[in-house]
């Protein structure tokens, strides 16, 4: 059951790809793809880039491995492109509503990601080697990208936690399907570019499958699910002295 | 290999605190009701004279180093209480704020908008001004300004005391202690 190329790896590794097919079809129906163009590009772009990197994977009598690597490095890098635009995307949506944090939070999240890629580079210059360097290149690759999108992301957690921001209930789903993805990828390279399992790699493609389901179907659920409208009411503001506050305030304006 | 290891366990660690900021966003979300109750007054005489640079000025002069630097360090502790208490008013303003602002009146809209406005300035202000306290804690013969934290709660309470007055004109919140 957990060999590579059992039916259920077939299903993990196909499943995402269709799910999302339809998932960015839906966005597109019902005009999602405006709110979120970056996530609808993502969306398509796992679809065929997973759809055709299966094909090749499927084919080797047609594609050697080394076409495969090829493929997989070019699908990585544009797939780490279209996530930190996915990442800003969500971050404009969650401060659109926050003004006055704008030039804060920019000038935070500069600072965050000079740091991030300035830890990556260090964490990629201590790689092993090995004779597959493309095998290797595409390892260290992604677990550089991962450590920038993990804390990217954390960032934008802990932001909003502290200033208590209120996220929109797709702009969270997004992001938390991110955040687990970000965070599950980075486990899974760090455990790879070291070469830790040898050949037992497949143990871990499973489980970064696994997670890359779950991730579509928590997009599924906050993207397409609506929200059930509770009725909110103003809070009440408790009892005060409207007097006293004046004074108060035209006294300490006056100092 | 330890490499490895430090970044399974960091990504691990990541994924806790993302999903448990997670599950608090939702609980907070159903538990927001009697907010304003939460308010802690806070003393803003007392705190201007704790922010004072002539009060620092005049204990360097009067004391020898040694116990201006004690003195020094009781008066940014008892600051950084003032300003953490500021920093949870606002945040509970900014969250009656943006209960009220899906409110019909366009007037209780438009207080309740300036009101998120003025407290999510002043948890920034808040934040910034902890971490010099802090600073300052570890050096106390330096000097900062946290001026900035009065002016920004002096605006807040001015937009939380017009919101407090749309919405209900004979109730509003209390943000300084009389």
């Amino acid at each position: 059951m957990f060999q590579p190329h059992s039916v259920l790896w077939h299903y993990l590794w196909v499943a995402p790809c269709v799910l999302l097919a339809v998932l960015a079809l839906l966005m597109w129906k019902r005009g999602l793809h405006k709110e979120f163009p970056a996530f609808f590009c993502y969306a398509i772009f796992e679809a065929v880039g997973g759809g055709t990197l299966y094909a090749i994977d499927l084919s080797p009598s047609v594609f050697s491995d080394k076409v495969y690597w090829w493929s997989y490095l070019f699908f990585l890098l544009l797939e780490a492109l279209i996530k930190f635009i996915v990442i800003g995307e969500v971050f404009t949506h969650l401060l659109r509503r926050y003004p006055p944090l704008g030039r804060f939070a920019k000038v935070l999240i500069s600072g965050v990601g000079i740091v991030l890629v300035l830890t990556a580079t260090v964490i990629a210059a201590y790689a092993n080697p090995t004779p597959f360097w493309l095998i290797s290149a595409t390892r260290i690759l992604s677990r550089s990208v991962s450590v920038v999108q993990c804390g990217l992301i954390l960032f934008l957690f802990v932001f909003a936690a502290h200033f208590h921001l209120t996220w929109g209930r797709s702009v969270f789903g997004v992001t938390l399907g991110f955040a687990v993805l970000a965070s599950v990828y980075l486990g899974h390279w760090a455990l790879l570019a070291s070469w830790l399992l040898g050949q037992k790699t497949y143990i871990l493609d499973f489980v970064i499958m696994a997670t890359y389901h779950v991730c579509v179907l928590i997009w599924f659920y906050y993207l397409l699910v609506p929200q059930r409208n509770a009725a909110t009411s103003a809070v009440p503001l408790p009892e005060h002295n409207l007097e006293l506050w004046n004074r108060e305030l035209e006294r300490l304006l006056q100092q | 290999m330890n490499l490895a290891v430090i970044l399974v366990i960091a990504a691990v660690l990541a994924l806790g605190i993302i999903l448990s900021l997670a599950v608090t966003r939702s609980l907070q979300a159903r538990g927001s009701a009697n907010l304003a109750a939460t308010i802690r007054p806070i003393d803003v005489e007392a705190f201007r004279n704790l922010i004072n640079p002539a009060e620092d000025d005049y204990l360097r002069r009067r004391l020898p180093p040694a116990q201006f630097r004690l003195v020094r360090r009781a008066r940014l502790r008892a600051m950084a209480a003032y300003v953490q208490v500021a920093g949870r008013n606002a945040t509970v303003l900014a969250r009656v704020g943006e209960s009220a602002l899906a409110s019909g009146d366009p007037r209780v809209a438009e207080a309740a908008q300036q009101l998120v406005n003025h407290a999510l300035l002043l948890r920034r202000n808040s934040t910034v001004a902890l971490a010099r306290i802090y600073i300052a804690l570890a050096y106390p013969n330096s000097g900062f300004a946290a001026l900035r934290v009065v002016d920004r709660y002096e605006q807040l309470s001015s937009s939380a005391m017009l919101l407090g007055r749309l919405q209900n004109p004979a109730a509003a919140v209390r943000l300084f202690r009389s």
